[in-house]
C-alpha cells in the first residue's frame, strides 16, 4: 500500500517535470526574449515574489495576495447571488410544471449566451463596478445551479412523497423542506461544483475588462501591457490553484454533507 | 368491538391509454378497533388501491371511508402507511426516519428522541440507530419502516404487502415478529397480501376479493388460537378454503 502512494506520487513529479523541462527547452531553443515569453525556472521566482511583495512588484502595484482578495470577492458576490435565484427558481420549476413551462421558454434563449457577450451590457448598465464584475460571474453560475436543482427536485420518487404524507407531513411547505430539498441536495451541489467553476473563469473575463484596479484578471492585462510574461504566467498558475481548491472544497462539503450518498450506486 | 373504519360501496377505475379500467367494484365492509384485518385477493386485484385510498393517497370515484364516522378525504396523521419497498429516507439515519414523524408533531426533541429510541427497540434494530437504510438488509429495513410508522401512534396502521419482498425465511420470522408486536402496541392493522398462508397465520379476519374487477368475495373469521401452528389441520383447512374461494 505504501509502495503504491508512492509510486502515484512518483509519476506525478515525473509528469510535472517533462512539461517544465520541455517548456524550458523551448524558451532557450526557440524564443530567448524575456518580453514574450519566460521560462518556468524565471515564472517560479516571480510567483514566490509575487506572493512575499517584493517591492520590485509591490512599486507597480502587483501584489498577488490583494488581488487574490478582490478576485475572490468579485467571486463570492457573484455566486451567492446565483445560489440564492438558481436554487430558489430551481426548486420551484422542478416543483411545478406550470413553473417550469413558463420559466424554461426564457432559460433556454438566454443559457446560450455566453457570459463574456454580457460584458457591454453589464459595463453599461453598472458602470466599471465590483457589481458588474460580480452580475458576469452571477450569469455564468446561475444555470448550471437552476437546471440542475430543477433536475434534483423533479425527479424526487413519489414514494418518498407518499411516506411523508402518510406519516403526516401534508402541508407543501413540510413537504418541500423535509423531502424534497434534502433529496434533491446531491444534484443541488452538482450544479453548485459546475457553477462554480463557471464561476471562477467568468471573473477573469469580468476582471479582464477592468471594472477594479485589482484582482487577478485585471493583472493579467496589465502584465501584459509591461511586457512581463513571467508575471502574465505567475498570475494564470493563481487562477488556476484558487480554481482547483475551490473545486476540492465544494468535493469535501460534498462528501460530508451528503454522507447518505456512499455506496449508494453500488446498490 | 367497535366499528372504527366503515369502507362503503368503493368503486374506482384507471384510464389506460386503450379504455377504462374498474379495479374496485364496490367494496364495502368495516373494520374493527384493535383488529388485524388481512385484505387479499391475486396479483393485481385492485387491494393495493383499496389500502391508497383508505390511506387517502388516491381518490375513489363513488363510495366513502368513514374514519370514526369522518369522511376521509386525504392523507392524515391518523393513518400511517408501510410500503412493499419500504420508501424510507435515504437521507436519513435509521433514527431519523423514525423521528420523522414526531418532527411534523412538533414533539419536543427529548421526549421525541426517548419515544424513538423505545420504537427502535420493539423492532429490535437497537444498535443500528446511525445506520443509513443502504446499509441494511432488507428485513432491517422493513423493521425501520414498521418502527418509522408505530411511532407515529396512528389509529391504524396501514400495510401494503410489506414482506413481500423478502426471502422465505426472513418473510416467516417477520410474521411471528409482527404479530408480537401487534400485540405489544394493540394497533387496528389493515394488511393487504396476495399470500394465503400470510393472511391466514397473522389476522383475526380476512377480507377475500375477487380478480379484477375487484369485488369482496367473503369475510373469513379466523378462529385460530395464538400463536398459530401453520401446519395444524384447521389451518391448512382454511388456506383450502380460501384457495377455492378464489380461485372461484
Amino acid at each position: 500500500m505504501r509502495f503504491e502512494i508512492f509510486k502515484e506520487f512518483f509519476i506525478f513529479f515525473i509528469s510535472i517535470g517533462v512539461f517544465l523541462a520541455l517548456w524550458e527547452a523551448y524558451y532557450w531553443i526557440f524564443i530567448q526574449n524575456p518580453f514574450v515569453l519566460s521560462p518556468p525556472s524565471k515564472v517560479l521566482v516571480t510567483f514566490v515574489q509575487l506572493i512575499v511583495g517584493d517591492p520590485k512588484f509591490t512599486e507597480t502595484g502587483f501584489s498577488m495576495p490583494i488581488d487574490m482578495i478582490y478576485s475572490l470577492y468579485h467571486y463570492l458576490y457573484g455566486f451567492f447571488f446565483a445560489i440564492i435565484v438558481g436554487f430558489s427558481l430551481g426548486l420551484i420549476a422542478g416543483w411545478s410544471k406550470k413553473v417550469e413551462k413558463f420559466l424554461y421558454p426564457i432559460i433556454e434563449l438566454i443559457r446560450p449566451i455566453p457570459p463574456i457577450a454580457w460584458i457591454p451590457i453589464a459595463i453599461l448598465l453598472l458602470k466599471l463596478t465590483h457589481t458588474a464584475a460580480a452580475f458576469i460571474i452571477f450569469i455564468g453560475a446561475v444555470f448550471p445551479i437552476l437546471l440542475n436543482t430543477m433536475y434534483g427536485v423533479s425527479s424526487v420518487e413519489k414514494k418518498y412523497v407518499e411516506a411523508a404524507m402518510t406519516l403526516g407531513a401534508t402541508k407543501t411547505t413540510t413537504l418541500l423542506r423535509k423531502v424534497i430539498i434534502p433529496a434533491s441536495m446531491p444534484a443541488f451541489f452538482n450544479g453548485l461544483r459546475v457553477g462554480s467553476g463557471v464561476a471562477w473563469m467568468c471573473v477573469v473575463a469580468a476582471e479582464l475588462f477592468g471594472v477594479s484596479q485589482y484582482g487577478l484578471g485585471y493583472k493579467i492585462q496589465l502584465a501584459r501591457l509591461y511586457h512581463s510574461p513571467d508575471v502574465v504566467i505567475s498570475y494564470m498558475l493563481a487562477i488556476g490553484i484558487i480554481g482547483l481548491i475551490l473545486d476540492r472544497l465544494y468535493r469535501i462539503a460534498e462528501s460530508r454533507l451528503i454522507r447518505w450518498r456512499r455506496g449508494f450506486v453500488v446498490e | 368491538m367497535s366499528e372504527l373504519l366503515q369502507i362503503r360501496n368503493i368503486r374506482k377505475s384507471f384510464d389506460t391509454h386503450e379504455k377504462r379500467l374498474l379495479v374496485l367494484d364496490g367494496i364495502s365492509f368495516d373494520v374493527r378497533e384493535g383488529e388485524f384485518i388481512s385484505i387479499l385477493g391475486p396479483s393485481g386485484c385492485g387491494k393495493s388501491t383499496l389500502l391508497r385510498i383508505i390511506a387517502g393517497l388516491e381518490k375513489q370515484d363513488e363510495g366513502e371511508v368513514l374514519l370514526r364516522g369522518k369522511r376521509i378525504k386525504g392523507p392524515g396523521q391518523d393513518r400511517a402507511m408501510v410500503f412493499q419497498d419500504y420508501a424510507l429516507f435515504p437521507w436519513r439515519t435509521v433514527l431519523g426516519n423514525v423521528l420523522f414523524g414526531l418532527e411534523i408533531r412538533k414533539i419536543p426533541k427529548k421526549e421525541a428522541l426517548e419515544k424513538a429510541i423505545r420504537f427502535i427497540k420493539l423492532v429490535g434494530l437497537e444498535g443500528f440507530e446511525k445506520s443509513y437504510p443502504h446499509e441494511l438488509s432488507g428485513g432491517m429495513r422493513q423493521r425501520v419502516a414498521l418502527a418509522r410508522a408505530l411511532v407515529c401512534e396512528p389509529e391504524i396502521l396501514l400495510m401494503d404487502e410489506p414482506l413481500s419482498a423478502l426471502d422465505a425465511q426472513t418473510r416467516n420470522l417477520m410474521q411471528v415478529e409482527l404479530v408480537r408486536i401487534w400485540n405489544e402496541t394493540k394497533k387496528t392493522i389493515i394488511y393487504v397480501t396476495h399470500n394465503i398462508e400470510e393472511a391466514v397465520y397473522m389476522a383475526d379476519r380476512i377480507a377475500v376479493l375477487s380478480r379484477r374487477p375487484a369485488k369482496l368475495l367473503d369475510l373469513v373469521e379466523v378462529n385460530l388460537e395464538r400463536p398459530r401452528d401453520r401446519f395444524s389441520k384447521e389451518f391448512i383447512d382454511l388456506r383450502a378454503r380460501i384457495f377455492r374461494l378464489i380461485q372461484g
